[in-house]
């Protein structure tokens, strides 16, 4: 008769104030994490520089200058000057674009196909759900980076091919992780009401599972950003990704390494901008799964 | 048996899930979860349906709603074929058969309002939107003891027995005929669950609904039946009128079950059956008989034959092979 889980859940629910949403939560929580706050703090400072670039360098990313090739930092080139002339500075602040869109672009592509995949294997499952499991079991058998050139090797070079086979070759960890959370939802109480109440799959899998399924899509995606840039940055330094001349971060390594014996500032800022955004993008997500995730919220 | 006015028939419903092992899910067994049962109910009747945990109690009534598929056997409602249903059919079912879920912390969706929960239904069938909705939900709220400024609120700010509430709300809204009632109180506090089964015999009266209620209380069984199954390893061993039930009951198993019922007079001394050992497996259950292994008064007969469900008395059936059957 007495229901120890009612008791429990009864109590947890007396600890957090009244009309408080989970979104409210999530971020107390995580202002509390310094280290998910400095990745924050690094991933707002990089937004703004992508947005503000022309007004913070009143040089142009492109514009060659031949008299003052291979510069060593001054105080017109903070940061040097590359073999063709052009500031190394100005070329860091706008690549800082075209990584967050790679990020962005190429993991909205890989949430868009690999979500509702996962989510109809999850919640079909049967033959459907093993045909699509062994496809992905092959895909995840290539390395990202791997599947990534194959993807490129077939669309052929540029940045736009980047975002598509960096989207592709993230398709399936979301298929995976969304069939899993899918799995676990569907066996909830509300869904087998929603079904009693004569409700069409569709609208059961949007409105009752996929809500209760975000947290991990939202910490996972936080990652894959990451890996998209690492992943782009390794193109294009194998010439896969950008072309000449944009000021790609990959790319500029690849392009500085012949001239790291007398300018060093040509590998080491465009790296540490890759560490610094890429370091930010983890912070975050690390902190956000913890603060997603209730266990670990209740008792701080 | 025979009286057409019966809301609902179930006639041999078999429920067996397969147990699949090894890298090709071979079917290796099957877990007989619902063997066979009959059950008959009358509009505005509640039969109780009784049994130990594992018994197969929760999956017969998910299964008389189609929502989980059968194995074999028929359930007539209102004289029409369930399990024969289209997709159509069946949607229109669901205005008319519905089910109370136990476990009132899981039955709703953390991530929809109130209002939302028990409202979708009405959009979805196409009875009522938007204002209409409201009132709709507003007035069903009511009905169950809820406020109407609990529409916008999420399940997170409800007790246990007010997310009861909402849940039989949710099955109501549909304004259906027959519920199925999956322990609806057994999650719950003692204090609460008198208020919860207050409430469901007043909505009973009101709306002229008739139960299925399955619990493993029989002292509140006890309070709310009509009638009584008692469901023993996926088979309804014992059927009778409540009073019968409780004052002669036949079956050994329905004996143990009422012998371990507390009472309230502490000056009667009652002779406690205890069964020995744990309900068998229902994936590998005991020859004959399914209760041999654990009844008191088993003979040479029980292990080798499977006693046939026969009427013991009038309107009171029972499957032993120690009762006699009367014609």
């Amino acid at each position: 008769m007495f229901n120890e889980k009612g008791q429990v859940d009864a109590v947890s629910k007396l600890q957090t104030p009244k009309r408080d949403t989970e979104l409210r939560q999530v971020w107390r929580h995580l202002r509390r994490n310094r280290m998910a706050m400095a990745g924050l703090i690094v991933l707002v400072i990089f937004l703004l520089i992508a947005i503000f670039a022309p007004f913070i360098t009143q040089h142009d990313p492109i514009q060659r200058d031949f008299g003052r090739a291979l510069d060593l930092p001054s105080e017109e080139h903070i940061l040097g000057n590359d073999w063709l002339g052009r500031d190394n500075f100005t070329r860091i602040l706008y690549g800082s674009r075209i990584s967050l869109a790679i990020g962005l672009i190429s993991v909205t592509i890989g949430m868009l196909l690999g979500v509702p995949i996962g989510a109809l294997s999850g919640y079909y499952g049967g033959r459907f759900d093993i045909l699509i499991q062994r496809v992905i079991d092959i895909l995840i058998a290539f390395p990202g980076i791997l599947l990534a050139i194959v993807v490129v090797a077939i669309l052929g070079v540029g940045i736009e091919n980047v975002m598509i086979a960096v989207g592709i070759a993230s398709v399936p960890i979301y298929t995976r992780l969304v069939r899993g959370s899918v799995l676990s939802v569907k066996e909830q109480g509300y869904v087998a009401a929603a079904k009693a109440l004569g409700i069409g799959d569709a609208r059961i899998i949007i409105r009752h599972i996929m809500p209760n399924c975000l947290g991990p899509i939202i910490v996972q995606s936080t990652f894959q950003i990451a890996t998209a840039i690492l992943w782009a940055a390794g193109l294009g330094f194998l010439g896969l990704g950008a072309q000449p001349p944009d000021p790609e971060w990959g790319r500029m390594l690849s392009d500085g390494r012949q001239y790291i014996r007398t300018a060093h500032h040509l590998t080491t800022y465009p790296g540490l901008a890759i560490l610094f955004m890429v370091l930010g993008f983890n912070l975050l997500g690390d902190g956000l799964r913890d603060a997603l995730d209730p266990r670990s919220r209740k008792y701080k | 048996m025979e009286s057409p006015r019966a809301i609902l028939e179930v006639e041999g419903l078999k429920k067996y899930f397969a147990i699949k092992t090894g890298v090709f899910s071979r079917i290796s067994g099957y877990v007989k979860a619902v063997d066979g049962i009959n059950l008959r109910i009358f509009p505005g009747e509640t039969y109780g349906l009784v049994g130990e945990s594992g018994c197969g109690k929760s999956t017969a009534g998910m299964t008389i709603l189609k929502m989980l598929q059968p194995t074999g056997g028929s359930v007539m409602f209102k004289g029409k074929d369930v399990l024969a249903m289209g997709k159509e059919e069946l949607r229109n079912l669901r205005k008319e058969m519905q089910i109370i879920f136990q476990d009132p912390y899981s039955s709703l969706n953390p991530r929809m309002t109130i209002g939302e929960a028990i409202g979708e239904a009405l959009e979805v069938h196409g009875i009522a939107k938007g204002k209409l909705r409201r009132e709709r939900v507003e007035s069903i709220l009511k009905e169950c003891g809820l406020d109407t400024y609990h529409y916008r609120r999420y399940p997170h700010e409800f007790s246990g027995g007010q997310r009861q509430r909402v849940g039989i709300a949710r099955a109501l809204v549909l304004e259906p005929n027959f519920i199925v009632a999956d322990e609806p109180i057994s999650a719950l506090d003692v204090s609460i669950q008198s208020q919860i089964i207050n409430l469901l015999e007043n909505l009973q009266e009101k709306f002229g609904l008739t139960f299925l209620f399955i619990s493993h209380d029989l002292s509140v069984v006890k309070h709310i039946a009509n009638r009584v199954g008692v469901m023993y390893l996926g088979r309804i061993v014992e059927d009778a009128p409540k009073k019968e039930f409780y004052s002669s009951p036949l079956h050994p198993y329905s004996q143990a079950l009422l012998s371990a019922v507390p009472s309230m007079n502490p000056e009667v001394q009652k002779k406690r059956i205890i069964l020995r050992g744990d309900v068998p497996s229902p994936s590998n259950p005991p020859s004959g008989c399914p209760f041999h292994t654990r009844c008191h008064k088993a003979v040479a007969i029980c292990p080798k034959k499977v006693p046939a469900f026969k009427k013991v008395g009038p309107d009171h059936y029972a499957s032993c092979h120690l009762v006699e059957e009367v014609i």
